[in-house]
């Protein structure tokens, strides 16, 4: 069973290091507004960068194939999976993850809703989850429940059962909905 | 001093902060220089013998540093269950044969993940295919392939049967003959995984005569312990370090494979050694629930009442015991402990099949064994004429009641859960409409009740937990507890109890956790005791802080120890309350007069203390736990009976949790519960075919998400209460949740359709058999009236 490994990018991988020898490449990313300049082979994803070179592991990698959202981060505002999107491609972006959310160590308005409405447990899901909700929130300044729905459908999350979650972007969104922590 | 501050209200989580910004490290995230890239070799085959392993091409390949199999191990067993009658059971890697798809055979550590790759294709295994069994009733027929020989204790003539459970009272031969009405029915469930987005991770460092530990756990004490026995270490010379836990839902106890290889290979490399477990690795060779059949046979009297109830369960529990001879057990429990059964006769059998190890899941078979006695008891109600609320009072347990297994239900209260919930959902005024009324439209709308009882902690190592609170010079607090908070809000509780029994602030309370060199034993966030039993242990540390406070304060101030009190770090005369001492002076004092004492409180709780250890999983004889939590949950659903799609628009949980620490928290463990209830009912399935997973990923596996949410509403039936100083009664609120409102959901689908299904997932193809089954019954039915109308004419 050596299949088990997401063997397409294995075997793409393989064949890079084996024979095509294809070159690392030097490439300036801009991530929470600072310029990173690395050196990355081309198959390199947007997360293995952000965790591993540029050492902000707040993002979270999970399914690592597309289908969970954990890894959710913005590009240009807009929310990608970054652990199916090529650090190449990131050239020129603007890459903002969970760690640009609190400005002078005061959580924003939307980290302080997930906790005020319990909607924070086990965490895991909470970096990409914020992050989707941010790019909801700037498309819709009052999203409705369906657009909400649209917006979060990519980000898994086990724990909460999402009414929580629903519940913060409310009350964010200032749609009457209260704190129920203290 | 009877008013609560801190207990009982919802505080946001201690760990929040740490969460939504990022900075919560997971074991992922835990980074250390030069570590290697470890990776497990898996059988490909469900059933074979291993002839022959060559890694001599796998050890000469650059960049690989290490490899290893069952060869290089020091062969000691482990098992979920330790016990005389079922000894640890499994290698740490294959020896000799392979018993499911993905077994773990071999394990490479390389300076990266592509050389790890690339070593495990170079690892040369012979096989011999032998025949592999999927069923457990097949596996059980003697003529069946042998996975391992049954159970010498067991006495039928079965194949493959890893361990038995029997228990009962009475004489069921004579309750049935006594009984108005009899019914038997039989009931299955499918494999569905527990779905932590945090996937298996282990990061191992030998450090030469210590083994640190990094490792996705929820329960860093038994991590230890199994780690320790296998690498035949001291327990002293291994250290479970604290990470954040990305979500277990009962997957991540007892040792992995991976967790003993990254350790293994760290002490044979001398360097870090990580391992993480892909997606598709745990769908396909990792642990998931285990599915049940049961049988249950039930007599009532003509008003309902239970007279006696036959069950018969049969576990496919994987291809090691695992925790499966624990469900046969709990199984057990979780029937008779929610109602009055004069003869009850019960046994489960674990089976093995060539399916990967088993595990608990949140519930641990509970959903399953209430699903079907909730189903049937609906079904009789029906026969007879009574209301389903009306036919679980007749026979819920009332508080005081003593259980024949010698447990008590103490101040639980099952009836008044179900009063409730039935007066919240107006289930009484809904029930039956969709089947009264002529309906139009492809939708129908259906309500149903199902309920439950849960154990609130029982006796498995490490048995007790201990805290410790130690004050510091300004009067705030450090607590150190073994307790892992995997998202269920342990560190939060902790810190609202040590709070209140101290009176400082929430925010002069840190915690040092989960740690198994820094801090005292824990039981660990798996047997549905944390609250009761940390909690217990914490606020007896804390408590224990406070007596030594106001001891010092007595001396200094003058004033008989009972006449001083605590509040807003002070200590304080009663009857004189200006007369004070803040607890920084308090301290100041204890090490200036008390030999340098700095104050540091104690506190350790265990459950049933006067036990000498669980019950027989055998003979269920023994008491199981303390602390009974009850609960009744009502669901809605709506099918659609034009294409077969059912789901929850509405879950009613009422539950006797006792008395809830932090409301909030407890609210967020319902509806994750109900979230995951649904998933089983009407989503998830793990799909096989020769032990082969077909579906190892969320794409092909269907787990909730956002628009599958319900609407979900709970109210807690009070039971107990909190004093500062005594001791208090909370009882599990984390995993009994899932099986009342999965019964609900599946006496709801009948309410909605009069299709009765005995299997879930309530999967489109099953309601449209079914619908379409009713419809020939329809037709027939009228066939057979206008035949004998015309029969009947002259």
């Amino acid at each position: 069973m050596n299949h088990l490994h997401s063997q397409a990018a294995e075997d793409a991988a393989g064949q890079a290091h084996n024979g095509s020898k294809r070159r690392s490449r030097c490439i300036a990313l801009n991530i929470n507004g600072e310029l990173h300049e690395i050196t990355v082979q081309p198959r390199k994803m947007l997360i293995e960068v952000i965790r591993e070179t540029v050492g902000l592991t707040g993002t979270k990698g999970s399914c690592l194939s597309g289908t969970c959202g954990a890894c959710t981060v913005l590009l240009s505002g807009r929310p990608v999976l970054s652990c199916i999107t090529l650090a190449v491609e990131c050239e020129g972006k603007e890459i903002r993850t969970v760690e640009d959310l609190a400005q002078g160590g005061k959580l924003n308005a939307l980290q302080e809703a997930f906790l005020d409405q319990g909607a924070v447990q086990c965490g895991f899901c909470t970096p990409g989850m914020l992050m989707s909700a941010t790019a909801l929130l700037e498309r819709h300044e009052k999203p409705s429940l369906a657009q909400i729905k649209k917006g979060l459908e990519g980000n898994l999350c086990r724990c909460t059962g999402y009414n929580a979650i629903v519940d913060a972007v409310l009350q964010v969104s200032d749609q009457g909905v209260l704190p129920v922590m203290k | 001093m009877s008013e609560l501050n801190f207990v009982g209200k919802s505080f946001k989580r201690k760990d929040g902060p740490d969460k939504v910004t990022g900075r919560a490290v997971y074991s992922e995230d835990v980074k250390l220089p030069g570590t290697l890239i470890g990776r497990i070799l898996r059988s490909p085959h469900p059933h074979a013998r291993i002839v022959g392993i060559d890694t001599s091409k796998a050890r000469a390949l650059p960049g690989v540093k290490g490899v290893i199999t069952v060869e290089d191990t020091k062969g000691v067993k482990h098992g979920f269950v330790e016990t005389p009658r079922y000894p640890a059971d499994q290698e740490v890697l294959a020896r000799g044969k392979v018993v499911h798809v993905g077994e773990e055979i071999a394990a490479v550590a390389a300076v990266d993940a592509i050389t790890a790759q690339r070593a495990l294709a170079l690892i040369e295994v012979e096989y011999e295919i032998l025949p592999a069994v999927f069923d457990a009733e097949r596996a059980m027929d003697p003529s069946a392939p042998e996975i391992h020989p049954s159970h010498p204790k067991v006495k039928e003539e079965y194949a493959n049967i890893g361990g038995k459970s029997e228990g009962g009272w009475g004489d069921v031969e004579r309750g049935f003959a006594e009984s108005h009405y009899v019914r038997e029915d039989r009931f299955e469930s499918q494999v569905r995984t527990h779905g932590y987005l945090e996937s298996q991770v282990t990061l191992a460092h030998w450090e030469g005569d210590k083994l640190n530990v990094w490792t996705s756990s929820m329960g860093n004490f038994v991590k230890r312990a199994k780690l320790a026995k296998t690498l035949d270490l001291p327990y002293s010379a291994v250290r479970i370090h604290k990470t954040y836990v990305g979500g277990t839902f009962g997957g991540k106890i007892d040792l992995f494979s991976h967790e003993y290889c990254a350790a293994r290979l760290s002490i044979l490399t001398g360097r870090p050694v990580r391992i993480v477990a892909s997606r598709e690795e745990i769908f396909s060779a990792f642990r998931h629930a285990q599915p049940l059949i049961v049988e249950v046979k039930t007599g009532v009297k003509k008003d309902g009442t239970i007279l006696a109830q036959q069950m018969r369960v049969i576990n496919d529990a994987g291809a090691y015991r695992g925790s499966g001879v624990v469900v046969v057990f709990l199984a057990w429990g979780f029937t008779m402990a929610p109602y009055r059964c004069p003869n009850l006769k019960y046994e489960g059998f674990s089976v093995y099949t060539n399916y990967s190890v088993r595990a608990p899941q949140r519930g641990h078979g509970c959903p399953k064994v209430r699903f079907a006695i909730e189903s049937q008891l609906d079904m009789i109600a029906e026969a007879l004429g009574i209301d389903p609320i009306a036919i679980r009072l007749r026979n819920a347990r009332q508080p005081g009641e003593e259980l024949p297994n010698g447990d008590n239900v103490h101040n639980g209260n099952l009836p008044a859960c179900i009063r409730m919930a039935a007066e919240k959902s107006e289930l009484l005024k809904k029930y039956g409409q969709a089947r009264k009324t002529p309906q139009t439209g492809h939708l129908r709308r259906g309500i149903g009740i199902g309920i439950s009882a849960y154990f609130g902690g029982s006796l498995v190592y490490p048995n007790s937990s201990g805290v410790m609170v130690k004050m510091n010079d300004d009067g705030s607090a450090i607590v150190l507890t073994g307790a892992i908070d995997v998202g269920q809000g342990s560190e939060t509780i902790i810190a609202q109890i040590v709070a209140e029994e101290l009176a400082v602030g929430m925010d002069d309370v840190k915690l040092i956790s989960s740690d198994t060199d820094a801090t005292p034993q824990d039981i660990g966030a798996w047997v549905s005791g944390m609250t009761y039993i940390t909690g217990n242990a914490a606020r007896q540390a804390a408590g224990n802080a406070r007596e030594k406070l106001i001891q010092v304060a007595a001396e200094q101030m003058k004033v008989p120890v009972e006449d001083l009190w605590v509040e807003n770090k002070e200590v304080f005369n009663r009857r004189h309350p200006e007369q004070r001492m803040s607890y920084a002076q308090v301290f100041a004092a204890s090490v200036a007069t008390r030999r340098g004492d700095t104050i540091v409180g104690e506190g350790f709780w265990r459950t049933m203390r006067d036990e000498p250890t669980h019950p027989s999983l055998a003979t269920t004889k023994g008491r199981w736990t303390e602390n009974y939590a009850f609960s009744a949950q009502v669901a809605e659903v709506e099918v659609d009976i034009e294409t077969g799609e059912a789901k929850l628009v509405k879950a009613y949980t009422v539950h006797d949790c006792g008395f809830p620490i932090n409301p909030a928290l407890v609210k967020g463990q319902v509806d994750g519960q109900v979230s995951m209830a649904l998933g089983h009912a009407f989503l998830e399935e793990v799909l096989t075919k020769n032990g082969y997973t077909l579906n190892p990923n969320w794409l092909d596996y269907r787990m909730p998400t956002i628009h599958n949410m319900a609407a979900s509403e709970d109210a807690d039936v009070i039971t107990e209460e909190y004093r500062v100083g005594q001791p208090y009664r909370t009882k599990e609120v984390g995993e009994g949740l899932v099986s009342g409102i999965l019964a609900a959901m599946g006496n709801a689908v009948y309410d909605a359709t009069g299709v009765r299904l005995y299997s879930t997932p309530f999967a489109p193809d099953r309601i449209l058999d079914g619908l379409k089954k009713l419809q020939l019954k329809q037709a027939a039915e009228i066939r057979e009236t206008t035949t004998e109308m015309q029969w009947s004419q002259p």
